[in-house]
């Protein structure tokens, strides 16, 4: 059944957003009246229908009855300063006003106004509005998208406490728009509601994606939320298998597709793996055409004939591991990109390789929904602990709720020893239990393991990409946010100076090319390079730079040898040299495997050869 | 009408002024007033919120107020606006008893409000 609203929900990279505009070109050629709404922070919307859309609702050209919007999580943050200070500048003086401006720009303002900005579409429109038949969400990825869901929970909570009590619960920005709370309820409401509501999820027949997936849903039925259906994308078509690596591809997706008939009970659709890139409200239609009837009549492949591999610029590797292994100094090397292109993968073989080199290797995830232990093929907990079977290699996964609970206990234990009362630390302890602990708390632990210096190498497979942006700004914010504290006693002044010193340490740390190295992973294919671009952009008005692009999946030219796979490779070259051009920085291959990277020995022979090919 | 408007409540405090609270407390502009939130803990918020709840302990209503959820306390109250727009941040916090100005430009200790309704006595 068609609700109002349609949820596109799954780790990122699995196709989530070619889905989503299929869907939406598809309901609006029925003449439904679509709106697409993103809240991702790297959305590529704008990419897949190849026109500008940004922060407002845009017709999309060539498509009659269809809409978008890009929420901007800097200009949501700002409209929704503006409506909470509207009282406030006309009534007390600048520098006042200035002081709750600056305050009300720290971290978690972007979160709650994106999250605000979001709920308005769930909202009945009023009557000077355009009423939509149908709303399509093209979420954030997984991990950060459930946590974004179950804050209006748990702000409602907050909310109603802060009415009742001294006006002293620890929302922060959220307290300040208080009729929120309802709007929070209503959008709940509406999630919950099957009649209303549907979350497809989007997946591959992959092990990791079956997981995420599992977790997800299982995750969101605890909110009350059940109206569940799956899209299971990149299925190798026949026409794949008469190549040997996609053959044995296939066979590992076969095993896949059973597991999920088997363990995943929610209506199916299938879509297979094009072999070209979707990309273009024609070819949207036709990408329609081949989900929704099974015709895929109009699909014609490059014929790559033209391909120069000569045409790939190779980077020379004793370049690449200049950049990787430690000199002298502690090396921390960040892998950072857009969700599912393979950064947990990068950063295991990258870790490996280190530790095999006789580097003591620290290899940690800040990623929520992280599959570390799955790749490592060893448990990954929430302490540093050696990783059995590889000497040298210590992992550890930052877990936002594991990392909150210890926050909280070093806080409370500290009040004991300050001798607050039995009550007040109850009190502390009930408000520490506010949304924005697991944030600070995980902040904490990065910036912990950042400072070590037992470390030669420390590997950082990092949460996709907008979280990680905003995960490193944060030292950058909070020292500001220290400069314009006011009042500190000389106590917690003290402490203060202690926090700073150590924000502007890590700051300095990544910034500097001797001690970090930036790698940003990605597909040689168009969005996910164009958002690794934005993000390093980004990362840039920071003060720091990428210093290596890992193309991720890429075919090796031998095996290219059917129309299928040659029109793959030839988008793939294609792509690397425009990954070339506009990175300009030294490129490291993984190629695309026959079955998933698993395990310490796989990974081994990876990094030997992705690392060391001209040596071996 | 602003809908973060003060919920006076006149009625629930006989003993208080106007109806409104015996102790109230003008926050300066921040995060939030626990303490606990941000880079550091605050100790002195946290004195601040156990001092409070020492208070209404014993029996007295005390609020507080932070400008960008109970804007219109500040506004209603000309004694505070004008300490504001001569002092600015320098003022706050502001302590109110039954209407008069405590202190200003940093929180009392349980004492010092202790000790006015101590003297009623």
């Amino acid at each position: 059944m068609l609700t109002q609203y349609i949820f596109f929900s799954g780790k990122g990279g699995v196709g989530k957003t070619s889905m989503a505009c299929t869907y939406v070109v598809r309901l609006a050629e029925e003449g439904k009246k679509t709106l697409i709404v993103t809240t991702d922070p790297a959305s590529n919307l704008a990419d897949m229908f190849e026109q500008t859309i940004g922060h407002q609702i845009t017709p999309i050209q060539g498509v009659s009855n269809l809409w978008a919007m890009e929420i901007d999580p800097d200009k949501a943050t700002q409209e929704y300063i503006d409506r909470a200070m509207a009282p406030i500048r006309t009534a007390f003086p600048p520098q006042i006003v200035q002081v709750m401006e600056e305050q009300m720009s720290g971290p978690c303002t972007a979160e709650v106004a994106a999250f605000d900005r979001f709920t308005d579409f769930l909202e009945v429109p009023a009557e000077n509005e355009t009423s939509f038949d149908v709303v399509i969400f093209d979420t954030a990825p997984t991990g950060h998208t459930i946590r974004l869901l179950e804050l209006p929970s748990e702000w409602s909570h907050a909310i109603d406490a802060a009415s009742q009590g001294n006006g002293q619960t620890c929302l922060g920005p959220a307290a300040a728009i208080q009729d929120a709370k309802h709007k929070y309820e209503r959008a709940l409401g509406a999630m919950r509601d099957s009649k209303q509501t549907t979350f497809n999820f989007v997946m591959n027949p992959e092990e990791i994606s079956i997981k995420e997936t599992r977790r997800a849903i299982s995750e969101l039925s605890k909110l009350g939320i059940q109206n569940f259906e799956l899209i299971i994308n990149g299925i190798i078509p026949p026409e794949g298998m008469q190549n040997v690596l996609f053959a044995a591809r296939s066979t590992m997706q076969n095993r896949y597709l059973d597991q999920i008939e088997a363990e995943l009970p929610y209506p199916k659709k299938r879509m297979v793996l094009l072999a070209d890139e979707i990309k273009g409200v024609q070819r949207l239609r036709q990408v329609a055409k081949i989900f929704f009837d099974g015709d895929d009549s109009e699909s014609n492949y490059m014929t790559g004939k033209d391909i120069s591999h000569e045409s790939i610029i190779a980077t020379p590797l004793r370049e690449v591991r200049a950049r990787i292994q430690p000199n002298g100094n502690r090396r921390t090397l960040f892998f950072a990109g857009k969700g599912g292109v393979g950064k947990t993968v990068a950063s295991c073989i990258t870790a490996v390789w280190l530790a095999r080199q006789g580097f003591k290797t620290l290899l940690l995830t800040t990623d929520p929904a992280a599959h570390l232990g799955d790749v490592l093929d060893n448990p990954v907990g929430d302490e540093i602990a050696p990783v059995s079977g590889q000497p040298n290699l210590w992992a550890v996964k930052i877990d936002p709720k594991a990392a909150a609970e210890t926050y909280k206990t070093r806080i409370l234990e500290d009040a004991r020893k300050r001798g607050r009362p039995e009550k007040a630390i109850a009190a502390m302890e009930e408000e520490l239990n506010s949304p924005c602990t697991e944030e600070m708390a995980a902040f904490d632990k990065f910036i912990e393991y950042a400072s070590q210096k037992e470390w030669q190498s420390v590997v950082f497979d990092t949460a996709p990409t907008g979280h990680t942006l905003r995960l490193l700004e944060l030292p950058v914010d909070w020292s500001k946010q220290i400069d314009v504290k006011i009042f500190a006693s000389v106590d917690s002044s003290a402490a203060d100076d202690v926090a700073k010193e150590r924000f502007e340490k890590v700051i300095e740390m990544m910034r500097d090319p001797e001690q970090s190295t930036f790698a940003f992973v990605m597909y040689p294919e168009a969005t996910p390079i164009l958002e690794a671009w934005r993000a390093a952009s980004e990362l840039g008005t920071v003060g720091i730079h990428p210093r290596m692009v890992v193309a991720n999946m890429v075919i090796p030219p031998q095996l290219a040898n059917t129309s299928y796979t040659l029109s793959r490779h030839a988008m793939q070259v294609k792509y690397l040299r425009e990954i070339n051009e506009r990175f300009g920085l030294p490129v490291v291959q993984i190629p695309l495997l026959p079955n998933e990277v698993k395990g310490l020995a796989m990974l081994a022979k990876l990094g030997d050869q992705i690392y060391e090919g001209d040596i071996i | 009408m602003d809908k973060n408007q003060l919920k006076v409540t006149p009625g629930d405090n006989p003993s208080g002024f106007d109806g409104l609270p015996e102790i109230q407390i003008f926050d300066p502009p921040m995060c939030c007033s626990t303490g606990l939130c941000g880079p550091t803990i605050d100790q002195t918020l946290l004195d601040v919120g156990e001092m409070i709840a020492k208070l209404q302990s014993e029996g007295y209503k005390v609020e507080r107020y932070q400008m960008s959820t109970h804007p219109n306390a500040f506004l209603v109250n000309p004694d505070v606006m004008k300490l504001i727009r001569e002092n600015q941040m320098a003022a706050l916090p502001i302590t109110v008893i039954r209407g008069q100005i405590l202190k200003k430009g940093s929180y009392p200790k349980f004492d010092e409000i202790h000790k006015i309704f101590d003297g009623e006595k």
